[in-house]
């Protein structure tokens, strides 16, 4: 039978459809049915001039808010030909692992939440508001930080941000390790997590899954090795694993958080003085930069006259996560319980997701109604 | 069994106990860090009224000018108000305000000054130096103070410091040396100023038997009515202040050719056939000498060419103002043109 | 007697749905950070259902996109009485940023369902929300309770 979960359902935190071909408490398929909170953001954004654009963009997700403002801002300083001040850099460096921390916090809670487990849930939630109050004290906001433009940063950091900054870390550090271990020596919570919603690397390039996901598959990629402040300053290895199942794809990010907390400790210890922003002066160009979300690899492609920004694409990585979800680690889970579980560990973002614009034919009317719409529109 | 005993342990250690029983919210959760960027603060008394921050907010509906009623002493004073329900706490508009004090505060955003802001406004303003006479009378009322600079006895704007206020537009003597252009919307723009283009040519076009009339010196005066026009670019943009300013701006420098072409003098002597660079005239033993309007770029060479006079040329000249009645009428005036012809 | 006692109890058991038709998530999970130990929303009796179903409190998360124009309706029909609807950030109260040129979103959430409370921000913090929930919605459960007597 087909059992519909979504879009609004105790397991779903965000509308989505997730439609299971079922036979008894086995689930044998799944169909994913998206489109329910398509805003039209990056129509909003054409005609609109790039100063007003960096808000605009930071709206496409809230939980990976940050990196959405500096691929923006790196686009555009790439349109221009120039990098930010040294100084700059690094506080992006350091705001971009502080936002990776809580959004995997808050990924591996989800995760913990729609396997049962209360506990490791509010220890996951407890740990990541620490972290909200450090990106609070950094950036002067919680979620849309409104703290990158477009050659920098707009607010420098003080010793007093810097040693409060620490002292997170520090505690952080000390009660983490312990949540760890209960995670991945637990009896029964690696029962529910060992092999289930299993995705090969073969499966995993297929799905062109990126980010945790692929990594846990045994891709290792991640844009940060290609990225310049990454490569030239940091010190930093890709944590990657091979068993591809939620074991793996939760464990990856706990060990991505520790790799971010060494990154934020190199930042905070070798920041250089200097400015915190220059001007950039943008000519008319076209480009494309890409950067690693913490969900996997999110791209903008920016054309622009110098001013406005007359053309703009996303491509973020829940897109692909979602259908390596679908296709190929939502076949043959043994109990429906188990696929909630492992779409939650598939860390969906919809709303980033969710950018499709459908013309018509005189090319104005907006409408949407999911993809699978689309498909058969498209086909009769 | 083991996990039973570990779960046990987890829960039984004297921290959590001890948590448990004296378990309460802090107050402090509901406090704010020094650094949040709440809602920006308005200061009314040191607002110039220049709608940099309208214009720089990207919620639509986060802030908007007020002003005050007058009384019988005083003006009232022009001030922003900020709707919580739209405002979205970027602080943009505290970064962006050109007064000295803010008049807007948020976080610590109002601390960044002007080195680095550049106005993200719809508007942008231009000198028309052919137009321009030089009084300066712009330099003295600029709101901002060093916007609009001298150089190469030109008059510039400097675009990274204008913040698109508009009071130079009012004090101009000169009408249209002082342009309001919008930046946004570019190919509905072109849209209108076609339908604009088109509609006068085919209103001109309609009094052709007048024009002809037109002898030399003498100048023809046409009055269209404006307010269809305006309905039509509507539809293909509805903001009544952007087809305003449109149409005011095209009308000031619009200068449009017209050629008539009178059947009756021609002799089909097909002089004009090889002369015409677009192939825009042809000639058929049936119809003649025909010209093509469509092709022709009006460049006038057919009608120098012709000995006859066939050919008419004239100069129209437009003025867009509001009527007695209140709609809009374009003015239009004709006249010929003051080439030479080879007769 | 039993309005006084009816009143107590819709007062200290509240059952929370949350619809996001149409947000950047921002407003979600700052109401899951509400769940969190620090903020322990349960301690007052709120539990995040996520249930139209057994929902008390509907909090609408979002500009209405073109999808959920009469889904939110059907939402709103199936949740019990007495229920009250908590319009949370600023997309639901005005669309945001996304209420303008090009956008695809059909704000406010007022159009379609009635709006006993909001909280504005993009998005609020939590502790605004929860002054906000702690000092609206119990009474207003409970008067929407006596109304329907």
């Amino acid at each position: 039978m087909i059992l519909p979960i979504g879009p609004v359902h105790p397991g779903l935190k965000e509308p989505l459809r997730l439609k299971l071909k079922t036979r008894g408490e086995k689930v044998l398929s799944a169909e994913i049915d998206y489109g329910y909170i398509h805003r039209g953001i990056e129509r909003v954004m054409e005609g609109k001039t790039w100063q007003k654009g960096i808000f605009l963009a930071e709206r496409v997700c809230g939980i990976c808010s940050y990196i959405h403002t500096q691929t923006f801002a790196e686009v555009f300083e790439k349109i221009a030909g120039e990098t930010v001040t040294l100084r700059a850099q690094y506080l992006r460096v350091l705001t971009n692992e502080l936002d990776r921390i809580q959004s995997h916090l808050l990924a591996n809670s989800t995760y913990f939440k729609a396997m049962e487990h209360e506990t490791l849930f509010m220890y996951m939630l407890g740990l990541r508001e620490p972290v909200m109050d450090a990106i609070e004290l950094l950036t002067g906001n919680r979620v849309n930080m409104g703290w990158n433009v477009v050659g920098g940063v707009k607010m420098d950091i003080k010793q007093v941000h810097m040693d409060s900054i620490m002292l997170i870390m520090d505690k952080f550090e000390s009660e983490y390790g312990r949540y760890v271990e209960m995670f991945e020596s637990g009896p029964l919570v690696g029962l529910r997590s060992h092999d289930v919603g299993k995705m090969t690397r073969d499966e995993a390039l297929m799905a062109r899954a990126v980010g945790p996901i692929g990594r846990a598959s045994g891709l290792k990629h991640d844009v940060r090795e290609q990225h310049h402040t990454y490569r030239d300053h940091m010190d930093f290895k890709v944590v990657w694993r091979k068993e591809g199942d939620n074991f793996a794809r939760t464990m990856n990010r706990f060990d991505e958080i520790t790799e971010s907390i060494s990154l934020i400790r190199q930042v905070i210890e070798n920041l250089p003085p200097g400015e915190i922003r220059k001007k950039i002066e943008i000519p008319a160009g076209v480009a494309e930069y890409r950067n690693e979300a913490p969900r996997g690899e999110v791209t903008y492609s920016v054309e622009t006259n110098g001013n406005l920004i007359k053309n703009i694409s996303i491509r973020t990585p829940s897109i692909m996560n979602i259908d390596a979800c679908a296709k190929y680690m939502l076949n043959d889970v043994a109990t429906v319980s188990d696929a909630v579980a492992t779409y939650a560990t598939s860390d969906p973002c919809i709303a980033c997701t969710e950018r499709v614009i459908i013309l018509d034919e005189s090319g104005r009317h907006l409408d949407f109604h999911g993809v699978h719409n689309i498909n058969s529109k498209l086909k009769g | 069994m083991s996990s039973v005993i570990w779960y046990l342990y987890e829960f039984a250690r004297k921290s959590w106990a001890q948590n448990f029983a004296a378990a309460k919210s802090n107050s402090e959760i509901m406090d704010k860090p020094s650094r949040f960027r709440d809602y920006p603060k308005v200061h009314k008394e040191y607002c110039i009224a220049c709608g940099a921050c309208t214009a720089a907010c990207p919620a639509p509906m986060a802030i908007k000018l007020v002003r005050d009623v007058d009384s019988a002493h005083e003006q009232g004073i022009t001030y922003p108000v900020i709707n919580n329900r739209g405002c979205i706490r970027c602080g943009f508009c505290a970064e962006v305000c050109p007064t000295d004090p803010k008049t807007l505060t948020c976080g610590e955003n109002h601390l960044i000054r002007e080195k680095f802001t550049i106005l993200p406004v719809d508007k942008k303003y231009v000198i028309d130096d052919y137009l321009c006479i030089r009084c300066k009378k712009c330099m003295k009322t600029c709101q901002v103070g060093d916007a609009i600079i001298q150089e190469d006895n030109k008059i510039l704007i400097d675009q990274k410091k204008c913040i698109s206020c508009g009071e130079c537009l009012k004090t101009c003597p000169v009408k249209g040396a002082i342009k309001g252009i919008h930046i946004a919307n570019v190919d509905e723009q072109k849209e209108i100023i076609n339908l604009v283009v088109d509609t006068l040519e085919a209103e001109i076009e309609a009094h052709e038997e007048d024009v002809k009339k037109i002898g030399e010196g003498e100048v023809f005066k046409l009055d269209m009515d404006a307010d269809d026009l305006i309905e039509k670019a509507r539809g293909i943009l509805p903001n009544e202040e952007l087809i305003h300013d449109i149409i005011e701006n095209i009308t000031d420098r619009l200068k449009l050719r017209i050629i008539t072409w009178d059947k009756n003098k021609c002799v089909d002597c097909g002089l004009c056939v090889k002369e015409c660079p677009s192939h825009a005239i042809s000639f058929t033993k049936e119809e003649g000498v025909v010209r093509d309007p469509d092709k022709c770029l009006k460049c006038s060479i057919c009608y120098q060419t012709c000995p006859f006079g066939a050919i008419g040329y004239y100069i129209a000249r437009f003025l867009f103002k509001p009527s007695e009645n209140g709609g809009n009428i374009i003015h239009i005036t004709l006249k010929t043109s003051d080439l030479p012809v080879r007769s | 007697m039993l309005d006084g006692l009816k009143d107590i109890i819709r007062k200290s058991s509240i059952h929370v749905c949350l619809v996001n038709t149409g947000g950047c998530n921002g407003c979600d999970i700052e109401i899951v950070a509400l769940l969190s130990p620090r903020y322990d929303l349960e301690q007052y009796g709120i539990y995040v259902h996520n249930n139209p179903r057994e929902a008390d409190v509907i909090l609408v998360t979002g500009a209405i996109a073109e999808q959920w124009r009469d889904k939110l309706q059907r939402i709103y029909a199936k949740t019990p009485e007495p229920k009250i609807v908590v319009a949370i950030g600023n997309c639901p109260l005005t669309g945001d940023v996304f209420n303008q040129e090009g956008g695809n979103v059909h704000a406010p959430a007022s159009d379609f369902i009635p709006v006993d409370a909001e909280v504005s921000g993009c998005p609020p913090r939590p502790s605004e929300i929860l002054e906000a929930i702690l000092t609206v919605a119990p009474g207003a459960i409970a008067a929407r309770g006596r109304q329907k007597l």
